[in-house]
């Protein structure tokens, strides 16, 4: 993973690896966008110019994001920069799962 | 007379008279279409948000109370949850509402839609088939929505719990107390309904196709899980007939129940080892209530399935030394893992097979993953100290197959010895005879494995050449088809005259037309599901060696299976009367092994 975070004013962005074995699947995903509905600000997902809502769990798994996959946070709004950071964090310690 | 009879695969036996009382349906096509006056859309749209919030709250409560041990279960339920709090999800049901000035049941359906078609284009198909989840999580939020949902809490008094299907969340906290039947519409035997239905020894009938449009709450209806059919509405002779069948059938249960524990030994003193077939440890206290002297065939599947990531040797070896030292002395037989490749876990990858049954699946499957093949080995022969402990493999077509097999084994042996990681070395490793073309080189088989255990339910279909759950053809499946009583008598042949011994594991195993038959082949044991352990103890323990080879040499006598159907029937009305009222309908009635 990449942390190259960019913050302005309140808005925020890195760039992580997808590193868990299976990919975003349900349960990731689920930890995922429950982590991003404890923020106030809008985040969003975005792979290859697709851009996903990452508060909604269907949103994530639609993504079908598979391992090594590289995608961009992008968050809107005051506490960006924490959810950017706290949601970086999910990705780099693969969602808690051993491999 | 009754109103209608259901019919359904019983899953666990007896029989319950009672007020049906429904703990939630399939929604799909009942849900109703409703304009909107615009003054009410904020109100439809708090009901639905209200709903969704409902549903997830009451998924937290009941995920709090899953047992540590079924953690898979509580991940699945916390998904759930999280769907149904899914932002995107609320907003597109909601701008529904406002858009079309529909009920909120509409939306949502329509919401579901718009999933279903983002899904559809998804080519990971675990992802995929995340679907279900959406569906499932919908149908209990349509159940919120229309009133249905139902709480057992409620209900004063005993009565036949009806659903379209449990889920594990729907059973948390169950009280058992209430209910005197299961039934479901959904789910085959080895669905979560049929091993609760059995762990706590409830009758219980699955995949009852008509139960939703047919029954309604608080309908009286007899469902009678010993020959498979729910009588809606009965008449008064019906349930007069039923309650003096349930006093004798639970009389008898009774009496064999009692008697279980005493040796399967015919009068002539014939003895025969009368083992289990299992698949959850859940099932061992059932074992040995039941007077099962060890487990005839342990299936491994269970931990392959329904889960992200495999199973490894650690996890394996934990729950192969939980079995074997709880059973021992008793044995427990282990098969090696038998599935489908359509069936594990999508990691492997899945492919497409015109003929799944004639495809990459069983040993096959195993001997193109051999690493995944050597793990399952590695922490069999770990368990082997742990009590009395065989392997077998399933589905072995010949000799090369069974060498190849035999070649994982001995790699993991030297590992383990390498590694000076205890095992037994004289551990029993057997085959299963499920083939014809095993059966036809028996002898040959005989001389390189340590015993055999003869699949009947796959030799009669493979045998046959009939897909029994293919209706059109099912009524060919014949377990006394002169084909596979001669089948199995040259296999029982060809091991005794190698000095193996030959064990049957099939359903056949547990029906008390068949057992007298193989009785007088002189099988070795015979592994059922439990519950017919005592029932075929008993049988076993009234006939006599001489009467067996007897009727033996008569059936093969015959030459078409309906004269030996009606011999057989013949003899088995006159020696054991009770066994044809409670259990003519077996043959039927057990699933695929």
């Amino acid at each position: 993973m990449s942390n190259e975070e960019t913050a302005q004013e309140d808005s925020a962005s890195a760039e992580v690896r997808v590193g868990n074995e299976l990919g975003l699947h349900a349960r990731p995903a689920a930890r995922l966008a429950k982590e991003a509905q404890r923020f106030a600000c809008d985040i969003s997902l975005v792979v290859d110019g697709q851009e996903v809502d990452a508060k909604s769990i269907l949103d994530i798994l639609t993504l079908a994001a598979s391992p090594g996959c590289t995608m961009t946070i992008r968050a809107k709004g005051s506490d960006a920069p924490l959810a950017v950071r706290s949601i970086s964090e999910l990705f780099s310690s693969r969602f808690g799962e051993e491999k | 007379m009754a109103r209608k009879v259901l019919t359904g695969i019983p899953v666990s036996s007896g029989i319950a008279i009672g007020k049906a009382f429904f703990m939630n349906r399939r929604l799909y096509g009942s849900i109703p279409r409703q304009s909107i006056a615009a003054h009410l859309v904020p109100g439809e749209q708090a009901r639905l948000c209200q709903a969704l919030a409902q549903a997830a709250d009451e998924l937290e409560t009941a995920r709090a109370q899953v047992p540590a041990e079924l953690r898979e279960h509580s991940l699945i339920i916390d998904s759930h949850a999280t769907i149904m709090r899914d932002p995107k999800l609320r907003d597109s049901a909601c701008g529904f509402i406002e858009r079309m000035r529909i009920n909120a049941e509409w939306a949502l359906l329509k919401a579901v839609k718009d999933l279903e078609d983002k899904f559809a284009a998804i080519e990971d198909e675990y992802i995929r088939q995340r679907i279900q989840d959406v569906r499932l999580v919908a149908d209990r939020v349509q159940s919120k929505l229309m009133g249905l949902a139902r709480e057992l809490r409620e209900i004063e008094g005993r009565i036949i719990l009806m659903a379209h299907d449990l889920a594990p969340a729907d059973t948390v906290g169950l009280e058992v107390d209430k209910i005197m039947a299961f039934t479901t519409a959904e789910g085959g035997k080895t669905s979560h309904t049929g091993i609760l239905a059995r762990s706590l020894q409830i009758p219980s009938l699955v995949g009852v196709q008509e139960l939703e449009d047919e029954v309604r709450d608080g309908q009286l209806v007899i469902i009678d899980a010993l020959k498979g059919r729910i009588l809606v509405e009965p008449g008064e002779d019906e349930i007069l007939e039923y309650s003096l069948l349930q006093n004798q059938f639970e009389l008898y249960q009774k009496a064999i129940i009692r008697n279980c524990h005493l040796p399967a030994e015919t009068i002539d003193g014939y003895r025969v080892q009368v083992l289990a077939n299992i698949e959850l440890f859940e099932e061992v206290a059932a074992v040995q209530d039941l007077g099962g002297e060890g487990v005839g065939l342990y299936r491994t599947e269970y931990s392959y399935m329904n889960r992200m990531t495999l199973p490894d040797e650690e996890e394996l070896t934990r729950e192969y030394v939980g079995l074997a030292s709880s059973l021992a002395p008793g044995k427990v037989v282990f098969r090696t893992l038998d599935l489908g490749a359509d069936k594990v876990v999508s990691q492997l990858g899945a492919i497409d097979e015109r003929n799944p049954a004639l495809g990459l699946r069983s040993i096959r499957f195993c001997l193109q993953h051999k690493e995944l093949f050597k793990a399952q080995i590695r922490a069999i022969l770990r368990a082997s100290v742990a009590g009395n402990v065989a392997m077998m493999y399933p589905m072995i077509s010949g000799l090369r197959e069974l060498r190849e097999a035999n070649k994982v084994l001995n790699i993991a042996r030297h590992e383990l010895r390498a590694e000076g990681v205890p095992f037994n070395e004289e551990m029993p490793v057997g085959i299963m005879v499920e083939l014809p073309s095993a059966v036809m080189t028996a002898e040959l088989l005989a001389k390189e494995t340590d015993f055999f255990s003869i699949g009947t339910n796959d030799l009669i279909q493979y045998s046959l050449g009939i897909d029994r759950t293919n209706k059109n053809v099912s009524y060919l499946y014949q377990p006394l088809h002169p084909a596979i009583l001669r089948s199995i008598k040259h296999v029982v042949d060809a091991a005794h005259q190698s000095g193996i011994e030959v064990s049957l594991c099939g359903e056949v195993a547990a029906d008390p037309f068949c057992v007298p038959i193989l009785m007088g082949m002189q099988i070795d044991s015979l592994s059922m599901n439990p519950q017919a352990i005592p029932g075929i103890k008993r049988i076993i323990r009234q006939t006599t060696m001489a009467e067996c080879k007897d009727l033996l040499r008569r059936v093969l006598e015959c030459r078409t299976v309906n004269k030996i159907n009606k011999l057989v029937m013949d003899t088995i009305f006159q020696r054991f009367p009770e066994e044809l009222t409670f259990f003519s309908s077996l043959i039927e009635s057990e699933d695929l092994i």
